[in-house]
């Protein structure tokens, strides 16, 4: 109380001393004012910045642009956290060759609305997917196959009328979209879906590989603009796929194959798209080691069998989870038949491993061509492995061998016009080459492979007996939408050469490293981390440098229907699968293999049917939809090779309807019978995002940061000198008054 | 007496204080601005050094992690900079950015470029479509744009795309223009073509 009545004497007392209260308004009440004045107008200068947005619709003119004006494409008001969380889990079942796994999805409703989910995600590219069932509560409504259109049309209806639907789609044969509709609000739904694929065995090492995200892929080609005015823009309309691509001439369902990623990068600690990952593992055999190379494992043995679970519980999909073991030394069979019985036939699954060759085989000089991906998708840890492998390959080249390096982003460029003799300052300049590589740009890769592939006449040759061996190594993440064009590309071109795919980064696309190495006639290696580039590299080459087996035949007791028809090359360490339907007669009698290796005759007998001395393990789960998958992809094969998509599909159809999977032509879908959204409410459409692959740089897909802190601080400072002023003006007048109190 | 005493003390600290900050502020505001104008004079030698050797990447100084990669000219706007290599903060400060991981300049796809709005991109919001742009590469040769269209864009809801095999050059700055707050999700971009040099008399 005391200070106000001393603040209001001052103040009179101010008055009296300037001389009257007009002229202390005029000195001291002025300028204040004057100053807030200008204090108000900086702040509303700045205002803009929350203006609300405003929704605008077509490319607008940059005529049309006003300061202050926002013209937004997207429907404002969207926050970034996705309203739908996803929470996933998978569980192996590994039992000899073959895989069963079962994938959980689970979907939460965050948001108040009632919501359509639609996610994309990886599989392993050889699994069969046989079974999906979605669970809500206590209710489980088990899906059927059905051909494509039919199930969207079934989705459609079930998604139109309310129900709670789910519709799993085979875009590509390691990425599948699946659609929940009618999630209402806090509500969580559960796609549960099964396949089965076989295990794979390279080097007496048996690996399965789960991929859990997806590496943003380039579309090339030219954009397509959607049509307007037709009723394909209504059923675009009824079932976008909402990914960020807009599909282009070269890769019309660009849309579909590229989902939205969470702007922020995953963590362990508090999982984006959290997932449980366990497994049971009975190889009947004693076991060496059992690892995972990017994910730390808990094991457990119980009578031979290991359980396997995530040390920590769950983890981020950010990455492919892989799991390794090892037979000990001498327990693999060199041969073995897995066979079951469904509805009176019988079908077999045929594992043969050729004998190792000797090692002194001639050394065949060699032009190795190195094809090394230095588009955005690599940036981050992709472009170090790159780096690292071309290197570590490098250094193992022999004087005898020629060598060139080729990079591509947008355009290629190679290290040398034409192959170099692996000289010591040769090889000198590709590592400094190799150094140097950086990734930025798109991926065009067709003119890279064909720089690769095709040969250019040579002086040279001419003097040598015998032309050289061509080897591509083609080192990328696979991060492209048009794979079935570089496939054909591959195989066309491909002549005497040989090419071998190693598949680099967290989450690389194992479809196309699989299918690329078979249309060129080689094998496959995945590279994930850093400290296993050695080692890879290292079984490569030991596989460029044993002589492969060649001209494979397998004499069956009685006719077969086997797949794959052509039987491919096998490298050092690889064993031969083929899925077998023996038809109504159990199998019986005496099956032999044949083949060349180094212009060596090999053959090896087995034993069918039960018995002594048969390889044969009965009543295996799963072969019967391993035979089907194999047999649809030895059919789209033949579409590759350039037959008649309608004929093809006319006999995939009813090999996928009969076994009841997943292809390019069928669809799962699930419908539950009850209505539960009503009528009155609407259905909003969300995607559900994946995370960035584990250690690939954001900077491909962002946009650079462009705002300056310096317009905040010259508001701030400005702010901070108006109140320093204003506080010398008050203290001012406090000093010119206090001698007068005292007098 | 005592308490008005210490009550003047304290507000005289308190005046220091804010008077301090508030200079702080502002030569922290000028540092920016100075970088931005300063800069230009730095890394012209480097970009002459760069087209003198054909091409090279020559650094501004020699720890610089950032170095000329073009010279962008709007001749209507009186616009002349130097892009630098890279998008990082480093780089902008000095000068607009080529962003690695788009295509390069002069090439086929979709070339990004990012500046800051307050200094060297503050003039994209006088771009009119249809105005000129001019590129000139390392290796001396010269290429025109015509400004196609403007748009404002939500970065986390539509990401960068690297598609299309066209040559494209985007100039991208933060939006809106006069905001005080940076790291905002909103960006202004301009997009432009290339249109058959010619010279004018």
């Amino acid at each position: 109380m005391k200070y106000y009545r001393h603040v209001y004497r001052q103040l009179v007392g101010d008055a009296g001393h300037l001389g009257g209260v007009p002229l202390w308004l005029a000195f001291r009440c002025l300028p204040s004012l004057l100053l807030g004045a200008l204090f108000l107008l900086m702040v509303l200068s700045t205002a803009p910045a929350q203006a609300m947005p405003e929704r605008g619709s077509g490319e607008p003119d940059i005529n049309g642009v006003e300061s202050g004006q926002l013209l937004l494409l997207d429907q404002a008001g969207d926050t970034v956290t996705p309203a739908l969380m996803n929470t996933s889990k998978v569980h192996f079942d590994i039992s000899g060759m073959i895989a069963t796994v079962s994938v959980e999805q689970s979907f939460r409703n965050d948001s108040d609305r009632w919501l359509e989910g639609v996610y994309a995600f990886p599989l392993p590219d050889n699994a069969a997917v046989r079974y999906l069932e979605m669970v809500i509560g206590e209710r489980r409504i088990v899906g059927k196959v059905r051909e494509k259109a039919v199930a969207k049309k079934i989705y459609q209806a079930a998604k139109k009328a309310g129900k709670k639907a789910s519709l799993v789609e085979q875009q590509r044969p390691n990425l599948f979209t699946n659609r929940i509709a009618n999630i209402g609000p806090g509500e969580e739904i559960t796609v549960r879906m099964e396949y089965v694929q076989e295990v794979s065995f390279s080097a007496n090492t048996f690996s399965l590989r789960f991929p859990m995200t997806i590496t943003p892929r380039y579309m090339p080609g030219a954009p397509v603009s959607r049509p307007s005015d037709q009723e394909d823009a209504q059923a675009l309309a009824i079932n976008p796929y909402l990914g960020w691509a807009v599909p282009t001439d070269r890769v019309p369902d660009a849309d579909a194959i590229s989902p939205l990623l969470n702007p922020s990068p995953g963590s362990e600690h508090s999982p984006l798209n959290p997932i449980e990952i366990t497994a049971q593992l009975d190889m009947g055999m004693p076991l060496a080691n059992v690892e995972s190379p990017y994910h730390d494992i808990a094991l457990a043995r119980r009578a031979g069998i290991y359980a396997i679970r995530l040390v920590s519980g769950v983890s981020e999909m950010d990455r492919d989870f892989v799991l390794n073991w090892r037979p000990v030394t001498g327990a693999t069979p060199a041969a073995a038949l897995f066979t079951q019985e469904v509805d009176g036939e019988h079908f077999g699954l045929l594992m043969v491993v050729p004998p190792a060759a000797d090692r002194a085989a001639p050394a065949i000089p060699r032009e190795l061509i190195f094809v090394v991906d230095t588009s955005g998708s690599m940036g981050g840890v992709a472009i170090e492995q790159a780096r690292a492998s071309v290197s570590r390959a490098l250094q193992q080249l022999r004087p005898v061998d020629y060598f060139n390096i080729i990079e591509f982003n947008s355009m290629h460029r190679s290290l040398y016009r034409q192959p170099m003799p692996a000289t010591r300052h040769h090889v000198q300049r590709a590592l400094e080459f190799v150094r140097k590589l950086d990734a930025s740009g798109g991926t065009e890769m067709l003119p890279a492979l064909q720089a690769a592939l095709v040969r250019p006449r040579r002086a040279a040759d001419e003097f040598r007996e015998r032309a050289l061996l061509r080897q591509v190594i083609f080192i990328t993440d696979g991060a492209v939408g048009n794979e079935v064009a570089l496939f054909e590309e591959i195989s066309s071109r491909l002549g005497s050469g040989r090419l071998f795919t190693v598949g680099i980064g967290s989450a690389p696309n194992s479809w196309f490293m699989r299918k690329a190495a078979q249309a060129g006639r080689g094998t496959h290696t995945h590279v994930g981390d850093l400290d296993e580039v050695g080692q890879k590299m290292a079984d490569l080459f030991d596989q460029l440098a044993h002589p492969a087996a060649v001209d494979l035949t397998i004499d069956w007791p009685a006719p077969v229907e086997a797949w794959p028809q052509r039987l491919p090359d096998l490298y050092l360490g690889q064993p031969l699968l083929v899925a077998v339907n023996f038809g109504t007669t159990p199998p019986q009698g005496e099956v032999m293999i044949g083949g060349e290796i180094n212009a060596r005759a090999w053959t090896v007998r087995l034993q069918l049917g039960s018995g002594a001395g048969s390889a044969t393990a009965t009543g295996h789960k799963g072969v019967a939809s391993l035979w089907a998958r194999h047999k649809i992809a030895g059919l789209l094969d033949e579409k590759l090779a350039g037959r008649d998509e309608d004929a093809v599909r006319a006999d995939v159809l009813p090999v996928a309807l009969r076994h009841q999977l997943l292809s390019p032509y069928t669809s799962f879908v699930a419908v539950e019978e009850v209505i539960s959204r009503p009528q009155g409410e609407g259905l909003d459409s969300k995607p559900v995002p994946n995370t960035r692959p584990h250690g690939q740089s954001p900077q491909g897909y962002a946009y650079p940061r462009t705002a300056t802190t310096g317009p905040a601080k010259v508001w701030f400072g400005g702010l901070l000198l108006f109140l320093g002023i204003m506080l010398h003006v008050l203290r001012r007048g406090e000093v010119d008054h206090v001698p007068a109190v005292q007098s | 007496m005592s308490r008005l005493s210490s009550l003047k003390n304290w507000r005289n600290t308190l005046t220091l204080c804010l008077l301090l900050a508030g200079s702080h502020q502002m030569a922290g505001a000028g540092v920016i601005k100075a970088k931005a104008w300063l800069a230009p004079l730095l890394i012209d030698g480097a970009w002459h050094k760069t087209l003198l050797s054909d091409g090279a990447a020559v650094k501004p100084w020699p720890w610089a992690d950032t170095w000329p990669v073009a010279r962008l000219r709007a001749p209507a706007h009186d616009v002349d900079l130097l892009v630098l290599a890279g998008d990082s903060g480093n780089a902008l400060a000095f000068g607009p950015g080529h962003t690695r991981a788009s295509a390069q300049l002069g090439s086929n796809g979709l070339a990004v470029i990012g500046g800051h709005r307050d200094t060297h991109f503050a003039f994209l919001q006088q771009l009119q479509t249809g105005d000129v742009l001019q590129l000139q590469l390392p290796s001396g040769e010269l290429r025109q744009y015509r400004v196609q269209g403007a748009r404002v864009v939500n970065v986390d809801r539509e990401p960068l795309l690297a598609t299309g095999d066209h040559e494209q050059l985007l100039l991208v700055t933060c939006y809106p223009f006069d905001a005080l707050r940076a790291g905002g999700p909103l960006r202004y971009t301009v997009s432009a073509v290339p249109q058959p040099l010619i010279y004018a008399l």
